[in-house]
């Protein structure tokens, strides 16, 4: 694996880093950091072919990939991409990213970061409102104390279109800020028991889905009614075949199933 | 991704399987299986299922007597396995679905 180019993304934004390696016409992977997050973006001659970004691919992994004002970057020559879901040239890219970058500076003079929370306003003044589904499924996530990030999670959305809506949302006077002390008293702190299998389960999950691991190991197994320190493999394998099709994403949830499936069979 | 067929019979209770492609059909079944020479039936099983768009989700389970039979569909692709009641159900069609996924991919 050779890494050829490397630096801060404080220094360096996602953009320009593209048209350096466009102009290079480079091939490989550049591999980008921003705290917990990660993202990479291919390219085959100069010509961007693929990215992800968590659950997200292609253009919409860039869109989330390009607001990223911190966090590091390196480019791996000759790691070329094993699927294409970016079909246009690099200007096309880059004007893309521009455009959205001039959105997101709109949505964040009114939403500060993807980690605020809000909660329904309960006096709407419109008598009529139409909402499309998408918005539908963003409000029906909003409970004024989980952030826009955690419910661009759960419901497998990007945070820059979840940012996007949110803010359409308020522009409708659907929403209103949620108080610090609801948000405070209400959220809850998940501790879940730290035998092997609950750990793996943990750490295969977080990866498919982030930090609401947790949070949907507990709410699956309340459903079906598993202790989670059981020492049955049949409702161990519930339990994660279940929360394997609350996994958005397919490549995900078959990741997730793989890794757990291997875990399974050492017990069996 | 490592979900193959020796990890399929490798769960205890699993009898065989069978895989039916467009008009190909394998069959991996003990001799003296009921099903073992059964093509016809089983061919008429895949056309049947992988007729039905309407049919929510991938996983079909058919419970016959004393036997289990859970069908994994993909495309034109059907996957399926015959076990005894005892199986791990659960085991199972996660390694099912991780193995359709792998045949959809060849």
């Amino acid at each position: 694996m050779k890494q050829e180019i490397s630096g801060d993304l404080a220094n360096t934004r996602c953009p320009e880093i593209i048209k350096i390696l466009s102009l290079g016409k480079r091939t490989g992977r550049l591999y980008l950091t921003n705290g917990a997050e990660t993202g990479n973006i291919y390219f085959s001659e100069g010509e961007v072919v693929h990215a992800q970004c968590a659950t997200l691919t292609g253009i919409k992994a860039i869109h989330e990939i390009a607001v990223w004002t911190s966090g590091e970057y390196r480019f791996f020559v000759d790691e070329p991409a094993d699927m294409q879901t970016i079909i246009m040239a690099v200007d096309e890219v880059l004007s893309e990213i521009t455009g959205h970058l001039r959105q997101m500076d709109k949505i964040t003079s009114l939403i500060p970061s993807s980690a605020a929370v809000y909660a329904l306003e309960p006096d709407i003044r419109e008598k009529e409102i139409q909402l499309k589904s998408i918005q539908w499924k963003v409000l029906a996530a909003i409970d004024g104390k989980t952030t826009i990030a955690d419910i661009a999670q759960a419901i497998g959305f990007g945070v820059s279109d979840a940012m996007k809506i949110v803010y359409t949302l308020l522009r409708m006077g659907l929403l209103r800020d949620a108080a610090p002390h609801e948000i405070h008293n209400e959220r809850r702190s998940i501790h879940l028991p730290e035998t092997e299998f609950i750990i793996s389960l943990k750490e295969s999950l977080t990866r498919a889905v982030g930090p609401i691991a947790p949070y949907l190991i507990v709410e699956t197994a309340g459903e079906l009614g598993t202790d989670l320190l059981t020492d049955s493999t049949d409702q161990k394998a519930y339990l994660i075949e279940t929360i394997s099709g609350k996994i958005p994403n397919e490549k995900m949830s078959l990741k997730f199933l793989d890794d757990m499936t291997d875990w399974l069979k050492a017990e069996v | 991704m490592k979900g193959t067929i020796k990890d399929l019979l490798q769960i205890p209770g699993v009898q065989g399987y069978v895989v039916a492609q467009g008009k190909n059909i394998q069959i991996k079944l003990p001799a003296k299986h009921r099903f073992a020479s059964a093509k016809d039936r089983l061919m008429h099983l895949y056309h049947d299922l992988s007729k039905d768009d309407k049919r929510p989700g991938n996983t079909v389970e058919i419970l016959l007597d004393d036997t289990l039979m859970t069908a994994f569909l993909s495309g034109n692709t059907m996957l399926l396995v015959l076990s005894s009641l005892r199986v791990n159900q659960a085991l199972l069609r996660m390694t099912g679905k991780l193995i359709i996924a792998n045949l959809g991919k060849e």
